[in-house]
């Protein structure tokens, strides 16, 4: 990723349902408007795709995605031996309804492969079985926007993640803008979202458990090197978590760029189909220059790796 | 098995965000009346439930989840590459005959171990996470919480299902993460009853569909709680309806219950709410052909 001069912005947020889609589409929107900009919305929510929702989106081209073989036992040819019980440690291997033979438990297999080295009968095959797909899609808000949707049960979001990545940089040209959403959390899919991003936008819920779950996120952020700025959402239910949200954010060092209030208007404007930046009234004004101050950070890192020369003047 | 086993009830949405962990508290208190009732985080990467009870107590010690990882023995190395090629998680590479092994993207399966020719693998422990039990006011807790930087959220949620017996609860009241994929799956497998918590907006909807796939393709008795309801005018019922899964329980939206959920204040003294409770304890135990122990 480094060396190119694309510049790939993350929106996570740890707890989920902290606003990370909704901020994430306002942004692609507002920098997509910016003339002579491009930018690509990377959904890497893949269990709980919503960005086509909120950017609403035309698909454009679909692919399969493949998550790599996964394992199965032939009944016909399994004696019950039990050697593959013993191998897998991951308790993914159980009687059949019938007793006769062995069953993996494809929601509890981690297609490690042990099973299939022990079995003396050779009862244990390997099968490639689409795992989900991955889409190219135009929006009507300007973001080209590339996102999959992952097949439920399916194990391997993390290397769809990076699926989706990599098709949003090859459709990214120079100088363009990719902006990722990331899965709740703090694991396989939030650091395949967080690697290699050049500044990871933290959202911080208001709340006991969105505080929480933020000062994690910010924990694996930093373990990351990577560069963080928060926006912080849903403020003015309760004076003290806005208070010990903006603490936290000050003690790890992380700058604030804005905070949205909980306001039913972000809601509505969702229900007509439109963007935060949409509404009016004072919270209309707060997203309008958290979103706007988020931008100028982005285009500026553009500029650092375009090595572009800004006039004095207009410093 | 001489013990009777705990019902288990796993509370999940697709969604974050929707109130799986205040749905699951308060219906683990609601259980906790009349039943020994576990309250079980397996939302590891992001632990919310035990700051909902701050007045909880740890009881006894933190036990670390472990998984072994490889370790090689360079003296008898040959440096023959057959290690590498088993590791499906690319854990390990072998380049002019040098061993390198990474033991974050290790899973722990143990199938390099068992081809090498010439025993050079040994295992060794690399700590995970953690589970931990708590008690608050008539109520179990078990926490499992996994270390920030790590990847193998399955295995401390698994750790946390194998320790949750210890406990001896007729209930377990499961906290899921959200999604479809394998945190989740893990987290629901077992249950004996599966609630979806959604919330009435389009992204809810979305993702509620991909749950719906998940239990039903795991043939788990599921319910549907709708919360914040009249938030948004997406029709969840209608579409719970054409999906045939039941809604057993609505929690109306009111500006008051965000503001106290915002400092995970429990809402015990709301009388309609624990009412709500009550009849979705009342659903649920229904749904999975309960004996009441004597």
């Amino acid at each position: 990723m480094d060396g190119t001069s694309m510049t790939t912005v993350s929106v996570a947020s740890g707890k989920g349902g902290a606003g990370k889609t909704s901020i994430a589409a306002a942004l692609a929107v507002a920098i997509a408007a910016i003339p002579g900009e491009k930018c690509i919305f990377a959904d890497c929510d893949v269990d709980a795709a919503n960005g086509a929702i909120a950017l609403d989106a035309k698909e454009r081209e679909r692919f399969p995605y493949f998550a790599g073989p996964g394992f199965s036992i032939k009944a016909n040819a399994c004696t019950a031996c039990g050697r593959c019980v013993q191998a897998c440690r991951f308790d993914a291997i159980r009687k059949s309804a019938d007793r006769q033979s062995y069953v993996i438990v494809p929601q509890l297999c981690e297609r490690c492969g042990a099973c299939l080295d022990t079995c003396p009968k050779g009862a244990v095959t390997m099968y490639e079985k689409q795992a989900g797909e991955f889409y190219v899609a135009d929006t009507a808000r300007g973001p080209t926007l590339v996102f999959a949707e992952l097949e439920p049960g399916e194990d391997t979001s993390g290397k769809l993640v990076r699926v989706v990545r990599d098709r949003a940089e090859q459709l990214a040209g120079e100088a363009s803008v990719i902006v990722v959403d990331s899965a709740p959390g703090i694991g396989c899919p939030v650091i395949a979202s967080l690697s290699g991003a050049n500044l990871v936008i933290i959202v911080v819920e208001a709340s006991v458990s969105g505080i929480k779950d933020a000062r994690r996120l910010v924990a694996l952020v930093h373990s990351m090197k990577r560069k963080a700025i928060a926006i912080m959402n849903k403020t003015g239910l309760s004076a003290d978590m806005d208070s010990k949200a903006r603490i936290m954010l000050a003690e790890a060092g992380i700058p604030l760029a804005g905070e949205l209030p909980f306001d039913p208007a972000l809601r509505a404007a969702e229900e007509s189909g439109n963007t935060w930046l949409s509404i009016g009234g004072e919270a209309g004004d707060q997203v309008k220059a958290t979103i706007e101050a988020v931008k100028g950070v982005v285009l500026s890192m553009q500029r650092k790796k375009l090595n572009v020369v800004i006039p004095k003047e207009t410093l | 098995m001489s013990k009777p086993q705990a019902t288990v009830i796993a509370i999940a949405s697709g969604k974050g965000g929707t109130g799986k962990t205040t749905v699951a508290a308060h219906l683990a208190l609601a259980f906790a009346r009349s039943r020994k009732t576990l309250l079980v985080d397996l939302d590891v990467e992001a632990p919310d439930v035990i700051g909902y009870f701050p007045a909880a107590k740890l009881l006894g010690e933190a036990e670390p989840v472990k998984v072994p990882i490889p370790s090689l023995l360079s003296e008898r190395c040959t440096g023959c590459g057959l290690c590498a090629k088993s590791c499906r998680f690319g854990a390990i590479v072998v380049l002019g005959g040098v061993v390198s092994i990474s033991g974050e993207l290790c899973k722990g399966c143990g199938r390099c171990v068992s081809v090498c020719p010439a025993s050079a693998l040994g295992e060794i422990k690399a700590t995970v996470g953690r589970t931990s039990f708590f008690m608050t006011e008539g109520l179990h807790i078990l926490e499992g919480r996994m270390e920030v930087g790590d990847i193998r959220s399955t295995a401390v949620i698994e750790a946390a299902k194998r320790r949750a017996p210890v406990c001896d609860a007729a209930i377990q009241v499961r906290d899921c993460p959200p999604g479809v994929s394998c945190p989740a799956t893990h987290s629901i497998e077992g249950a004996d009853y599966v609630i979806l918590v959604a919330e009435p907006t389009e992204f809810s909807l979305h993702d509620l569909n991909a749950a719906i796939r998940l239990t039903k393709s795991r043939c788990i008795p599921t319910g549907v709680v709708i919360n914040k309801d009249g938030f948004g005018s997406v029709d969840i019922a209608g579409f719970c309806a054409e999906k045939s899964v039941p809604v057993i329980g609505r929690i109306a939206f009111l500006r008051s219950r965000a503001e106290s959920g915002a400092s995970a204040a429990l809402w015990s003294n709301d009388a309609s709410f624990m009412n709500e409770m009550d009849k979705i304890v009342a659903t649920v135990l229904d749904g999975v052909s309960w004996t009441a122990p004597a």
